[in-house]
């Protein structure tokens, strides 16, 4: 089942210097319980990508639609997670954990399980009334994760949430959330992670879409169908990662983001 | 804010002690180094005597008239009620200003199209002094309620408004202007809207700010109220501090007078502790412009409350700087097309001619605003009559005179705020015991002295040298705290640079330190003139007590004019609409030429950030 459909996405803005396109012609699906990852070069897109997929923002051309219904205003069935956590200072962890509970209108009396809830689930115990200044990086992206997750969004979408994080605490939580999405009991159905960290993609994701630099359009499709936990080290994962490099520098000429690959790429076809 | 974060510098193990206890801990206070390179050795003379002086001078003016505390106390509870009344005035102006900085920020932040009129619109009330257009909200307000009490009191509470709502407007348009896009997007992803939107993510922003600027307009209040009290004695005395104080010293009330300023100064500093200290505490979880976890930075001492003053002066300099770089008001872009020679704008540094021919044009422009305004008069209400045509052709020396007025009442503060503040930033000690009580006297409104000084202190310092010595009052602590926040900002490395290379004492002073307080010293000189541009009003012409007992002070200026032009009444209306646009275009023409360039020069080439 195509849980959310983009068909022939452009985006561009106006600028002093006339139009500014940054994407052009985006398809592609995301199915029930995929584990989705965008990757490219900075600039080319990917977090504008997940802003028009919930709605924040109109695609220039194209459709984009979620459970078959065009997403015509901000969809309340994802959440996001930020790069910069983007808490909200003045309120405690369960109050930003309540925040997207209220916006949905819950009552009272049900914001405080749930809260409790998916506080626990993300290991911030005992954390309840700190300030977010309070707590290092890697908790105050849990409360983030926290307060995406609390809503029971059908869709998570997450925009370079481990970027911040020191390597130590980024690989810890990208495990917690590998299990997180395994879990039937918890949400979400599907996650769409935007990352320039290749080997973060392909360590979470099903499937990787690369897109080329700007304007961004989609180079290749990689499906990884290596077998969870993934080991970085294999040779397998090893590979898959210089194909995606190479993909990339090929489909991009320079590249600021990624170091430079080992052999010559292959041209950007479709896999 | 949060890429930051991944690059915040970790302070290497092997520097010296100093410059990481201050760096990390974000402590108060000067660094070692910088304490040990600010040895200028008059600035502790200085300071020792600008503290000594006034404590000498008011000790031997209590002695010499005679005071008992039984006959003081005689006379707190008609005290502790006039002040009662004046309270109430404050508080009234306060939450109107309140909802009006809400709503008026709320609304220029988030329209384009009324921020492009709204803010320009702001920028301009707060230079211009609304002290000026005092009589016009008297008689207003009085013709609409003739012969009751309301009118006098709305008069008053708008005034007291005037002098708090801008700078908290302000506070709110910035913190919602500069609150970062994620934590709005955050708000749009989870559809939060309407008023949960802004009591969870909008309102909350702005608390910081309100707070710290609360303290600032309440300060301002103050003065304002006393000042709006004694200017209104002269016909219907508003039952108040304000008229008490000046009605006690027009009789030579010592005691009564003293009463009147102890029941004031309890109230002032109860209102400090009790409220504005816990409220700053609380106000700090509401910051969202500080670097995460382990924040530095002289700037925010989070735990220290006593910083409050300093605080809320950075946040008044960034109200400039928002007026100065965001808005471009047309006399700037008429000024600009002058100085148009390809070069980008801070880059190009202008000609004497340059300035002097745009003086001139203003000149003549003004020359014939005046004898359109006379013309009009002329015209529409019959020929204006002999004695006021005669005042309204000494409007331009007057205000000529007014200016050299303030200007030297500013030398005279810089002169005092600028070894002070080094002082404060050099030693601990007179940070920590001093500090307090500089802030308590600054939050202590000097109009309530002005009584004094005219009965008092005239015969020493002749009617000039009062009129001065009040504009200062009204001056001086805006330079103060700016001066002082900047040192404290400069960077502890480009001190510990001065110092590995040796510059020390004098060619310290002037190749670190005063380029390195630049910006602020230019933002304390904006903020100071605007306080003194007020203070004119009443510092030229102060008639106190009013009927045959008064006294008055009365020297050649335009606040003189609009004063004489307020008590002539009806026929002295077009003495004071020229009046008060002479000054309203003297005011907007020295900011928009003067100080707005020498910021954008400030803030281009003096920044070290």
């Amino acid at each position: 089942m195509s849980l959310i459909r983009i068909e022939h996405v452009d985006k561009s803005y106006a600028s002093r210097h006339g139009t500014i396109s940054i994407m052009q012609d985006v398809s592609f699906t995301v199915k029930d319980s995929d584990f989705l990852a965008i990757v490219g070069p900075s600039g080319c897109g990917k977090s504008t990508l997940l802003r028009l997929i919930q709605g924040l923002d109109r695609p220039s051309a194209g459709r984009i639609y979620f459970q078959d219904r065009p997403v015509d205003r901000v969809c309340k069935k994802m959440a996001m997670v930020f790069q910069s956590f983007a808490l909200y200072p003045w309120l405690t962890v369960s109050q930003n954990v309540a925040f997207g509970l209220e916006a949905l209108g819950w009552p009272e009396e049900r914001i405080g399980p749930q809260v409790e809830r998916y506080v626990s689930v993300t290991g911030l115990d005992g954390f309840q009334e700190a300030f977010p200044r309070e707590l290092s990086g890697g908790m105050r992206q849990r409360v983030g994760l926290a307060r995406a997750l609390a809503v029971e969004p059908a869709v998570l979408l997450m925009d370079e949430p481990f970027s911040a994080l020191d390597p130590l605490t980024a690989e810890n939580l990208r495990e917690e959330v590998l299990q997180l999405w395994r879990d039937p009991q918890l949400p979400p159905d599907a996650v769409l992670l935007v990352s320039h960290n290749i080997e973060e993609a392909i360590e979470l994701a099903d499937r990787v879409i690369v897109l080329s630099r700007r304007p961004g359009h989609i180079l290749a499709e990689v499906e990884v169908t290596l077998p969870r936990p993934r080991d970085r080290k294999s040779a397998a994962f090893y590979e898959l990662t210089d194909r995606v490099y190479s993909l990339i520098t090929a489909g991009g000429q320079s590249l600021a983001t990624a170091p430079a690959p080992e052999g010559a790429g292959r041209s950007g076809e479709a896999l | 804010m949060a890429k930051d974060e991944g690059t915040r510098p970790v302070v290497p193990a092997h520097l010296p002690n100093c410059s990481r206890g201050s760096a990390l801990a974000g402590r108060p206070g000067p660094p070692a180094g910088c304490r040990k390179l600010l040895r200028w050795p008059s600035a502790r003379w200085a300071a020792g005597i600008y503290v000594a002086v006034p404590l000498i001078f008011g000790g031997s003016l209590a002695a010499t008239t005679g005071l008992s505390l039984g006959g003081l106390a005689g006379y707190l509870p008609q005290a502790s009620l006039d002040t009662a009344y004046s309270f109430l005035r404050m508080l009234a102006a306060y939450a109107l200003s309140l909802g009006f900085s809400l709503a008026y920020g709320y609304y220029a932040a988030t329209h384009r199209s009324g921020e492009r009129v709204m803010i320009p619109i702001l920028d301009i009330l707060q230079s211009v002094p609304i002290l000026g257009f005092f009589p016009f909200a008297l008689l207003f307000f009085a013709d609409a309620t003739p012969g009751s009490w309301i009118g006098p009191n709305f008069a008053s509470v708008f005034l007291i408004f005037t002098s708090m709502a801008w700078n908290m407007v302000f506070g709110v348009y910035e913190s919602l202007k500069t609150l970062p896009a994620d934590l709005k997007e955050a708000a749009d992803t989870f559809g939060l809207g309407g008023s949960l939107r802004f009591r969870r993510v909008l309102f909350p922003a702005t608390v910081n700010r309100l707070v710290y600027n609360s303290v600032l307009s309440w300060t301002a209040g103050w003065f304002f109220l006393v000042e709006a009290e004694i200017f209104s004695t002269g016909r219907s005395p508003l039952p108040g501090i304000g008229s008490y104080l000046s009605l006690a010293a027009s009789q030579h009330h010592g005691e009564e007078f003293l009463a009147g300023l102890v029941v004031l100064v309890t109230l002032i500093a109860f209102l400090d502790f009790a409220v504005w200290r816990p409220l700053g505490h609380w106000a700090e979880r509401f910051r969202y412009d500080q670097a995460p976890a382990g924040e530095g930075g002289e700037l925010t001492p989070t735990r220290d409350t006593s910083g409050r003053f300093r605080r809320a002066a950075s946040y008044v300099t960034r109200g400039v700087r928002t007026g100065v770089t965001r808005i471009r008001t047309p006399l700037v872009q008429l000024a600009a097309i002058g100085g148009r020679s390809g070069r980008r704008p801070s880059e190009r540094r202008r000609s004497l001619t340059y300035y002097a021919t745009l003086g001139a044009i203003l000149v003549v422009g003004w020359l014939l605003l005046i004898a359109i305004v006379v013309g009009v008069f002329d015209a529409l209400t019959g020929p204006i009559s002999g004695p006021v045509r005669h005042l309204i052709f000494e409007v331009p020396t007057a205000m000529g005179v007014s200016v050299v007025r303030v200007v030297v009442a500013y030398l005279l503060c810089l002169a005092i705020a600028l070894p002070l503040a080094i002082q404060f930033a050099r030693s601990r000690r007179a940070s920590r015991l001093g500090l307090p009580v500089i802030e308590v006297v600054a939050s202590f409104p000097a109009t309530a002295l002005f009584p004094v000084i005219v009965f008092e202190l005239i015969p020493y310092l002749s009617a000039e040298g009062a009129a001065v010595l009040m504009l200062m009052t009204g001056m001086m602590w805006y330079l103060f705290f700016n001066v002082l926040s900047g040192i404290r900002s400069l960077p502890p490395d480009l001190e510990e640079a001065a110092r590995s290379y040796g510059l020390t004492g004098r060619r310290f002073l002037r190749r670190v330190l005063l380029p390195g307080i630049f910006p602020a010293l230019v933002t304390g000189s904006i903020t100071a003139f605007g306080g003194g541009w007020n203070t004119l009003i009443v510092a030229e012409y102060l008639s106190v007590g009013g009927g045959g007992t008064g006294q008055s002070l009365s020297v050649l200026g335009i606040g003189q004019l609009i004063d004489i032009a307020t008590e002539l009444g009806q026929p002295g209306n077009p003495l004071m609409a020229v009046a008060l646009l002479t000054l309203v275009a003297t005011v907007i023409a020295i900011n928009e030429l003067i100080w707005k360039p020498l910021y954008r020069r400030a803030v281009t080439q003096y920044r070290y950030d």
